[in-house]
């Protein structure tokens, strides 16, 4: 369960306001390689006003998006590669501001993580199958501060992204396909700072991670600038804070 | 303030008083003036042993966050008791434990009852520990022992009570054995099987310590080490013939308890274990499970002595990663401190246990060999004496020339090279040096503690330390001083290193020499009657490694202690009883409470049974139910009469090749399903024959042939 004061998605803020996103994944391991799947449903709880950025619309405090995933992972020692598909679901009135069900789309993804005592780079590639047909490059970068070693176990970490639109921008021959990005080239950069603690721990059951942290973002496509019909941000801060409980597998065992 | 405001107030005191550390008075209890016996002038001596094991689930301390949660045991943790006694009345109780860290809240419980049971209070009780670090905590007298000692957080009363129990029952037996003695003094240089860990803080010593006597060939390392194991050797009349016997023996030879690799999860008594059981069988042959001999293995000043084990005995640690599960597109990346593969941790696990065997069959053989050569020397003359004080740390700081408030230095979070933590070597975003590595001295450091790198004190000066460390240090040091015929004996609340323990030992001598006693050497009892971490040399102090970061009343610590040993050594007395001062009650945080120990078992507990038994390889594996799921290993009696299981040749003696108090067999403690503890036996023995396991007089497997490996 994760809430935050912005939602954005591939560096596109689609809600200015408080987001409550809970979120459900299973994942099976049959040695290195896993099975994962899940879904994530965004909903607005501020009612926000016509003017105001919003995927419910004016008026609304209800479920503005519910996406569906799939994965399947290869871990290669440090290295993770990844390869998958979202299925997104638009609930909001496009009448009122929001985004409807003519948003609806589907992307298939592959990504490599690697993991190092100071880098975890990741590598993202996404391509709309649906409705953009192109594709977005995102590489991320966590790097660990520093990690408490005693229970409860905390972390503190960094968080930096840069997103790269390769073909999600309008299309000369399609005119009349809606586009997630305005131009070819760097859609935002971000960075943030973010700390962990492990809140609980069930013996051999699993465990239980309470996280907050502050998100910035510097906007570079006219996409990502959008704040709100007529409003436009270059940068942008936001908090957010979650909650995690896993349970059965590495949350059984790990640190 | 209205009504409701108030109680939300009240409510978030009360919240805040139960959050917080648990706060203990403890009174001290010294001797009452000692009676004279019918024997004037007769030595008397009584051993006795107690098991200590606790059940699995408390945490390994002395390694800090890398000592794991005991999932079993390998080797039984013991309290070995020797009582001397004079014809004057007076009593001396030594117990060495097969524990990690001493403790003054320990020491002060035991004293308070064997004061009533015994007439051995604070002032003639010595509980030194062994310092394996295979031991339980949850006991100690400072919060941060307690809750940041191992990975399992937390002050435990019941760990408290039991070993206090036990600890008082075994003093009372021993003093129920006293019996004539004849006793003889005497030491041996036992070379090779240790080595100095921090050698660059101890090259800062003026004088430079030198190796007069070190055979050659030896590395530095190896050459500065004190290897003097001294031994009290302890025979005992037998009632039935009158003729004198071989007993048992006291000893003190400094190496640390880290045979085992930190990433061990079995309560384990380490290479002291082998130590003590090489020679209590060596006297007792045929002493069975519980050897009559009692053999009490101390450590003296081994704050920078390792055993000699190799480098492939450490594991690595863990390291700060990603959680590789549940990665998805929309998860939140998840943080854990990733542990090094089963593969690696096997190897090392048996690269150490290795070690231990090679390291305790050595020091063991020189036990023996001494023990013997002390035969010929024995004496009933063995003057007995004491003198004992309570030093109030923080509040006599000046006068007693330390710093008035304790720090930890970032070389403490670090850890030894015995025992290097997962913050070894740390770097900010892998660029930026915080320090976090050991030798990293602060040149810049005001105050008392200078030369000491604290956490964040480049942005925040000591406010850190002020905030969340110092109060959770202790604040007491129990200083004692025997005498035992021509030895003095300074048992000392730490770690003493090699220089400074040699400095002590000669101040101790003189003091006691000046004051008309004709003593022939001094000897440091280190880990004794409470724990104040480290006590280095103000020249190592300079050099901040691990054990100087850990000296954390600041470079004057070891000349203080000095001072206080000399005195006492000068004040050794007997027949009388100390004044109040001596032990004043000590105001104690002693951390969280938690119950670590295991509380719940079955209402009823069937008869053990053996449910399978099975070879792999070089092991043979058996899976039991075997008592509650929070029973010790010993519950009624504090020692067992029979081991809880044995592995026995399948012929028509069942000759019995190993039980559960041997380093090849490990019992691990798998479920606690219905509140029975079902435990899995490994035994790594195995060489080519056909075994069935036994619990004794209840149950016996059927026969399982093993090849050979």
């Amino acid at each position: 369960m994760s809430a935050g004061g912005r939602y954005v998605w591939h560096g596109i803020s689609r809600a200015a306001g408080l987001v409550a996103q809970p979120s459900l994944a299973v994942e099976l391991r049959a040695h290195r390689l896993s099975l994962q799947s899940g879904a994530v449903l965004h909903y607005e709880l501020d009612r926000v006003s016509s003017g105001e950025l919003s995927e419910t619309g004016a008026g609304g405090r209800h479920l503005g998006e519910e996406d569906l995933w799939g994965q399947a992972s290869v871990d290669l020692g440090p290295t993770r590669l990844h390869a998958g598909l979202v299925r997104y679901v638009f609930r909001g009135d496009s009448g009122t501001g929001g985004v409807g069900s003519a948003r609806n789309t589907t992307e298939v993804f592959a990504s490599l993580s690697t993991t190092g005592r100071y880098l975890n780079p990741t590598l993202e590639a996404w391509w709309d199958v649906d409705r953009v047909r192109g594709a977005f490059l995102r590489a991320s970068l966590d790097l660990p501060v520093l990690g408490w070693p005693f229970p409860p176990y905390a972390f503190v970490f960094v968080q930096t992204e840069m997103g790269l639109n390769l073909g999600q921008g309008p299309d000369p021959a399609r005119p009349g396909e809606l586009a997630n990005f305005a131009s070819r080239g760097i859609t935002h950069v971000s960075l943030g700072l973010g700390t962990e603690v492990r809140a609980g721990r069930l013996s051999g059951i699993g465990v239980t991670t309470l996280a907050f942290g502050a998100r910035s973002q510097l906007n570079a496509d006219d996409a990502t600038r959008v704040d709100g019909p007529g409003r436009t941000r270059d940068f942008v801060v936001w908090l957010w804070t979650g909650v995690t409980i896993v349970l059965g597998g590495a949350g059984r065992t790990g640190q | 303030m209205s009504g409701r405001r108030a109680v939300l107030l009240q409510a978030a005191a009360v919240l805040l008083v139960a959050c917080g550390p648990t706060r203990l008075r403890v009174p001290g209890a010294l001797s009452p003036a000692p009676r004279p016996g019918t024997t004037a002038g007769a030595l008397q001596a009584g051993f006795a042993r107690v098991d200590i094991t606790p059940p699995p689930g408390v945490g390994l301390a002395g390694n800090g966050p890398e000592g794991a949660e005991a999932r079993g045991y390998r080797l039984r943790l013991y309290a070995r008791v020797l009582v001397l006694a004079d014809g004057g009345g007076n009593r001396l109780a030594l117990v060495v434990a097969d524990l990690p860290l001493s403790s003054a809240l320990l020491h002060r419980r035991v004293a308070a009852l064997t004061a009533r049971t015994d007439g051995i209070g604070a002032d003639r009780l010595v509980i030194a520990v062994t310092h394996t670090h295979a031991g339980p905590g949850h006991f100690f007298e400072a919060a941060g022992y307690n809750d940041q000692g191992s990975s399992v957080a937390g002050f435990d009363p019941v760990m408290v009570d039991s070993l206090t129990a036990r600890m008082a029952r075994a003093v009372h037996a021993a003093v129920a054995d006293l019996r004539p003695a004849r006793v003889a003094w005497g030491s041996r240089a036992v070379w090779g099987a240790t080595r100095i860990r921090s050698l660059p803080a101890m090259l800062r010593n003026i004088p430079m310590p030198t190796a007069l006597d070190a055979p050659a060939g030896l590395a530095l390392e190896y050459q500065l080490v004190d290897p003097e194991l001294a031994m009290l050797r302890v025979d005992q009349r037998e009632s039935a013939s009158g003729a004198f016997r071989p007993a048992g023996a006291f000893s003190i030879f400094a190496m640390h308890g880290t045979g085992n690799a930190p990433s061990n999860d079995l309560l384990d008594a380490d290479i002291q274990g082998l130590v003590e059981r090489r020679l209590e069988r060596h006297i007792d042959p045929d002493g069975g499970f519980v050897p009559r001999a009692v053999y009490l293995f101390a450590n003296g000043a081994e704050g920078d002595v390792s055993p000699a084990w190799p480098p492939q005995s450490r594991c690595n640690v863990p390291t700060l990663a990603p959680l590789p599960a549940l990665d998805g597109p929309f998860t939140r990346t998840l943080w854990e401190w990733r542990a090094p593969t089963a593969t690696h941790l096997a190897s090392c696990r048996h690269a150490a246990r290795e070690a231990i065997s090679v390291i305790g069959k050595r020091v063991g053989d020189d036990a023996v060999a001494l023990f013997d050569a002390l035969g010929a020397a024995l004496t009933d003359r063995l003057p007995l004496g004491r003198a004992f004080a309570t030093l109030s740390l923080r509040d006599n700081a000046h006068a007693l020339g330390i710093c008035a408030e304790p720090a930890l230095g970032i070389s403490t979070l670090v850890g030894a090279d015995d025992a290097h933590t997962r913050i070894q070597g740390w770097l900010l975003f892998g660029l930026f040096d915080l320090g976090f590595k050991q030798g990293s001295p602060n040149p810049n450091v005001p105050g008392c503690q200078a030369h000491k790198r604290q956490l964040f004190d480049a942005a925040f000066g000591g406010l850190p330390n002020h905030l969340f460390i110092s109060g959770n240090l202790p604040s007491y040091a129990q200083v004692m001083v025997l005498r035992l015929g021509d030895r003095v004996i300074g048992a000392v609340p730490g770690e003493v290193t090699t220089t400074a323990g040699r400095r002590m030992r000669e101040q101790m001598l003189a003091s006691a020499r000046g004051a008309g006693l004709p003593v022939s050497d001094a000897l440091i009892l280190g880990h004794a009657n409470g724990y104040l971490e480290y006590i280095t040399t103000a020249e190592e102090y300079t050099a901040q490694y691990y054990e100087g970061g850990s000296t954390i009343y600041g470079p004057g610590e070891a000349a203080m202690f000095g001072r206080a040993l000399a005195r006492l050594a000068a004040s050794v007395s007997a027949g009388d009883s100390l004044p109040a001062a001596a032990a004043p009650p000590l105001d104690l945080v002693v951390g969280h409470q938690r119950q670590v120990v295991p509380r719940k078992s079955a209402g009823h507990v069937p008869r053990p049974r053996i449910e399978r038994v099975w070879c792999a390889g070089d092991t043979l594996y058996a899976w039991l139910q075997l008592g509650g799921a929070a029973e010790w290993a010993v519950t009624t009696g504090d020692v067992a009469l029979r081991p809880r299981v044995e592995v026995v040749v399948d012929d028509a003696t069942r000759t019995v090749v190993s039980w559960d108090d041997d380093p090849a067999l490990e019992m691990r403690l798998r479920s606690r399903r219905g509140g029975l503890a079902w435990w899995e036996l490994s035994w790594s023995g195995v060489s080519g024959r056909t075994y069935r396991v036994r619990i004794p007089e209840v149950a016996e497997s059927d026969a399982v042939g093993c090849a050979m490996p």
